[in-house]
């Protein structure tokens, strides 16, 4: 078989630069998101006051995974555009994720009452075993620091931290050191999710992260059955 | 690889279908939050649609060493797990009897000893079914979290539940669909071959119930196991659609009824009562092989010959049906 020089050329350049692209860098790729001082309570700004009105909107383009099996279903082809607010308030960062989501996955799971199953006749049930819920995310690296881990949840020098937040199981906070070691750390975190005419608006209680800090953000459509790595992410973007 | 492999074999002309296997799972390992409609064993009328319905025909498994795709059943395919009245009927004054409450439109076993037609006469048999704690597990493939792990002494495929996530690419990949998404815990479950019960020296909890005597355990590569004799030695078990690539662990023995009347003496292949091509649609078409070997050990014993094989079948006692290694398991919790 003939090798087209030309093409194996730039399969090794295209191999290299991914490789070297997985690595973390000095180098972060996306825009510097300003954060505003605000002297609102940030129980306030977490329910969406009217004051994140005066805080700019960072226009952040997403992009999709590619599938992790071929047994996967297509995604859908419209990838969502995502407005970033960024507010400073109360020693805390807040970030505020909106965008458009014309499928609402969201439900409000029973809670789990403190008596064990064994002593209860009624056991909490199933409601569905093939739905998934809308969420986002914000990750940025556990280390302070300038250094831009890899996207695919860290590294193992540079670990990241997940600001997760679910439209059924509220927010989580999640610890990665490279794809495929996310875990839950069992720590939970102020956020809150509203969902008004097609548009999910979440906010994030973030610690007083230094300007300067690298962030990441994910955005899940539980519709067309997106988890784990089916998702649309951002690259690094960075903080100021 | 595993060093050892636990393996179970049905013996289906034994099966009556009362479902105590059924129960004795229920009662032991899904009597918890999230998990009512979740039968870990369940018996199963064939033909028939079984459960979640339509299981063998949606897809998962293996083929060209790639994982097939397949939906997710939904929680009507399951049948969703429902309550009696009994306030109503007891205490608000309604005077129908007590009814399942919303009425259940499916259900495991929803047709139970519906079964098919053989000409002009019905057939059924009931096909009960664990999680096959394949060789080759698809779900395990599957699982990007890798929460899912074929334990290395015996062989028995178990979920992480620390790591599990719930994204449900095993349940997608499992062609029996055994595997089932707890929505309390958000994470998936399954069949553990009871190996709690395993490592104190005590069989499954499906087969110490079982009243039919007809689940043999133990360790396939141990040459004095019921399942090895019966797999390996006497060949007379097998899997449930080995087509789907996934080695499974589990084996039954087929269906084996008496010839129909009149056809004395004819081999049960030539007028079956139960058509072949549904048992070589579960099973292969090896399954033919199997029966045939079984008549003439049948033959044979009728004719005042001692067939072993057929005194394995029998299984009258515990030390005969279940051969269990505590001692495998190094580490104890």
């Amino acid at each position: 078989m003939r090798i087209n020089r030309g093409a194996f050329l730039f399969a090794t350049v295209l191999v290299v630069t991914t490789i070297a692209g997985a690595q973390a860098s000095r180098t972060p790729t996306g825009q510097a998101l300003n954060a505003t001082p605000l002297s609102a309570p940030t129980e306030a700004l977490l329910k969406g006051s009217s004051t994140w009105d005066q805080v700019p909107a960072h226009r952040i383009s997403l992009n999709r995974t590619p599938p992790l099996y071929d047994t996967d279903e297509p995604a859908s082809l419209e990838i969502p555009v995502l407005d970033v607010r960024v507010a400073r308030a109360s020693g805390k960062v807040l970030v505020q994720m909106s965008w458009l989501d014309p499928t609402h996955d969201a439900a409000t799971l029973p809670e789990v009452p403190n008596t064990p199953p064994e002593t209860r006749f009624l056991k909490l049930p199933t409601e569905a075993d093939d739905r998934f819920f809308d969420a986002a995310a914000v990750m940025f690296p556990e280390k302070p620091g300038a250094v831009t881990p890899s996207l695919q949840m860290g590294d193992t020098d540079d670990p990241v931290q997940i600001y997760y937040w679910n439209a059924a199981r509220g927010p989580m906070l999640m610890q990665a050191a490279g794809r495929g070691t996310t875990r839950r750390t069992g720590a939970t975190f102020a956020a809150h999710g509203a969902y008004d005419k097609g548009r999910w608006t979440v906010v994030f209680e973030l610690p007083d992260l230094a300007a300067g800090t690298p962030l990441a953000f994910a955005v899940w459509n539980g519709s067309q059955k997106d988890r784990d790595g089916r998702k649309y992410f951002s690259v690094w973007q960075v903080l100021q | 690889m595993s060093k050892h492999q636990y393996a179970m074999v049905m013996d289906l002309s034994k099966c009556l279908g009362c479902q105590t296997c059924t129960i004795a799972c229920k009662k032991l390992w899904t009597d918890r939050d999230g998990t009512g409609y979740m039968y870990w064993n369940n018996v199963e009328t064939r033909p028939g649609m079984g459960y979640p319905r339509q299981w063998d025909s949606i897809g998962g498994g293996w083929k060209d060493g790639q994982l097939q795709p397949s939906p997710l059943p939904s929680m009507d395919d399951y049948g969703h797990a429902w309550e009696f009245d009994y306030e109503q009927r007891l205490y608000e004054g309604k005077k129908k009897p007590v009814m399942a409450s919303p009425a259940p439109k499916s259900g495991v076993n929803w047709d139970e000893d519906v079964g098919g037609m053989n000409g002009n006469e019905n057939y059924f048999f009931y096909l009960p079914r664990i999680c096959n704690h394949c060789t080759y597990p698809a779900c395990l493939e599957a699982c990007p979290r890798k929460a899912i792990y074929k334990r290395e002494e015996d062989g028995i495929v178990v979920i992480d539940q620390d790591r599990c996530q719930g994204y449900r690419y095993c349940i997608k990949a499992c062609p029996y669909k055994k595997i089932y998404y707890n929505e309390v815990t958000g994470k998936s479950e399954k069949c553990i071959f009871c190996y709690p019960r395993l490592e104190k020296g005590q069989v499954n909890a499906c087969a110490a119930q079982c009243p039919g005597r007809l689940r043999f355990v133990g360790l396939l590569d141990d040459p004095e196991s019921p399942v090895h004799k019966l797999v390996l030695v006497h060949r007379a078990a097998l899997p449930l659609f080995p087509e789907k690539g996934t080695q499974p662990n589990v084996f039954y023995v087929p269906p084996f009824n008496p010839p129909k009347r009149g056809n004395y003496d004819r081999s049960i292949l030539e007028d079956s009562r139960l058509p072949l091509d549904y048992l070589i649609y579960l099973f292969g078409p090896e399954v033919r092989d199997v029966i045939t070997r079984l008549e003439a050990e049948l033959k044979m014993a009728q004719a005042g010959g001692r067939s072993e094989l057929l005194q394995l079948l029998i299984g009258r006692d515990a030390e005969t049906r279940y051969r269990i290694k505590p001692e495998l398991v190094q580490i104890k919790v």
